[in-house]
């Protein structure tokens, strides 16, 4: 099912940024059981679901009958943004590619859309302007189709995080963890310089693993990762878990 | 076309800037290729901002609806221009990148044939079209993805490259569709660059997409590839 985050337009992005948001007490989250959980501790407004969708491999976290019990009741977290909805239905899910089981979040029915691709630039370029971040690292390959406009708005270099042996002359590499082996990322010497802030930008964060490589590279020259950005999360892959200290902000969560 | 030739740019300063921001790596992928690398482009912000405003200012009024992009470098400035023409976004992809429904064009290496793939229904019929990569080297590229737009019955405008020579070598062509770049590569590694006025040609430079074939300057050479990758 695909759940739109809610995105509140009044909460300033530099307190999303630095501090942790409380979720009023009045705020309930459902769990896996059926029962109920206490507020994020994460840096990430409440999510509540919005249509049907099924899933093969995992139970769904709660019923789509939940969805109204799911709203939080505080004014400043449960506005959503109303162009969070277009985006996530603008969003295909493909069964059983790349194999059996797996749902695909396919993003480029999104890149048909020109006010829901506008309206997902808008949204990460509104949260992200003035914050004195001077780098957007954008992962292989999706991550370039988003990154890039918003390091245009936003003021910021475009530093591509590519596959080995793509990008030329002197490269670092980080080897991350695949489901069966390893893979590579890499990154060229000299893009980014110590002390710079950075956002790190995918499509989609699944397990973590690719995301937390880019931060390594980024981390192991000195740069402050300021926070990871995706458009679609798949919550049960535990990824934002997997980023630890690392913030995540996604538009999108799946499950 | 080169964007030095039209009125109004001769002598933009931009063009400059964006020639003088793209770094040559000598010797990749393989010895003899001068490597074009648009990768300090998009660390300059200026002059990528610059690169994607020449071709905003050239392609907002033309009725274009789609922009399609060449994995992967042409991914890094489609998306900026559609979405500043109000065009959607369409990534033209290695063979089982695109999940769905695709429809594949092969092409010519040295050895073997490589393929571009397209989503079926991203682009309608009577849609006018722009393909835009970072580089041209023969077009074979290029070539493939004007054919899989043809095939759905778009019209392709233009196809445009921040990086190419001035005249696309090679039995491709384009199929006859036009073709306008920025700059021209640079032989130099370091210091300006010799030709962003578009006077001459640029002797001795051997260019490459990474995965096309090798263009030559003024001299003949071998068609030669490299294995598929970008």
């Amino acid at each position: 099912m695909q759940r739109a985050l809610i995105f509140s337009s009044s909460n300033p992005i530099y307190s999303q940024l630095s501090t942790t948001i409380a979720p009023p007490d009045s705020a309930v989250f459902p769990k896996r059981d059926g029962g109920w959980i206490g507020p994020f501790s994460s840096n990430q407004p409440p999510v509540f679901r919005l249509r049907n969708y099924k899933r093969t491999l995992l139970p769904p976290l709660c019923s789509a009958s939940d969805s109204v019990a799911n709203q939080p009741t505080m004014a400043s977290q449960d506005e959503q943004d109303p162009r969070i909805s277009k985006i996530s239905s603008a969003i295909r899910v493909i069964p059983n590619f790349p194999k059996p089981g797996i749902m695909f979040q396919d993003i480029t029915t999104l890149l048909l859309d020109t006010k829901a691709f506008r309206d997902t630039i808008d949204l990460f370029v509104e949260r992200y302007r003035g914050k004195d971040i001077s780098v957007v690292a954008g992962i292989e390959a999706r991550g370039f189709i988003f990154g890039p406009p918003i390091a245009l708005a936003i003021g910021a270099k475009f530093v591509p995080m590519r596959k080995p042996n793509k990008l030329p002359g002197e490269v670092i590499s980080e080897e991350y963890s695949l489901e069966y082996g390893t893979d590579k990322m890499e990154m060229h010497v000299g893009a980014v310089q110590a002390g710079e802030r950075a956002l790190v930008i995918d499509d989609l964060i699944a397990t973590g693993g690719t995301l937390c490589a880019a931060i390594r590279l980024l981390e192991r020259v000195g740069v402050h990762v300021v926070e990871c950005a995706c458009v679609i999360e798949l919550p049960e892959l535990k990824g934002r878990d997997r980023l630890g200290d690392k913030p995540l902000f996604v538009l999108v969560s799946s499950t | 076309m080169f964007a030095g030739d039209q009125n109004g740019l001769q002598g933009d300063p931009r063009l400059k800037a964006i020639s003088e921001a793209i770094r040559v790596v000598p010797h990749f992928p393989k010895p003899g290729i001068m490597f074009q690398d648009i990768t300090t482009l998009l660390l300059d912000h200026k002059a990528f901002k610059d690169t994607v405003d020449i071709f905003v200012d050239r392609y907002r009024d033309m009725g274009i609806s789609v922009v399609a992009g060449v994995e992967a470098r042409g991914f890094m400035f489609g998306p900026s221009i559609a979405l500043a023409i109000g065009a959607k976004f369409v990534p033209l992809r290695k063979p089982r990148k695109l999940p769905g429904e695709v429809i594949s064009e092969a092409y010519v290496l040295e050895y073997g044939t490589d393929c571009l793939e397209m989503h079926v229904g991203a682009v309608q019929p009577g849609e006018r079209a722009l393909v835009i990569d970072d580089l041209v080297a023969t077009g074979g590229t290029l070539s493939a993805a004007i054919r899989l737009l043809e095939r759905v019955g778009a019209q392709v405008v233009e196809c445009a490259c921040v990086v190419g020579l001035r005249e696309v070598k090679g039995q491709h062509g384009l199929n006859g569709k036009p073709l306008y770049i920025l700059v021209e590569p640079r032989q130099q590694i370091n210091g300006s660059a010799p030709s962003v006025n578009g006077i001459g040609v640029v002797n001795g430079i051997e260019t490459c997409r990474h995965d096309d074939l090798i263009l030559g300057g003024n001299f003949s050479s071998p068609v030669n590839t490299t294995p598929k990758s970008d």
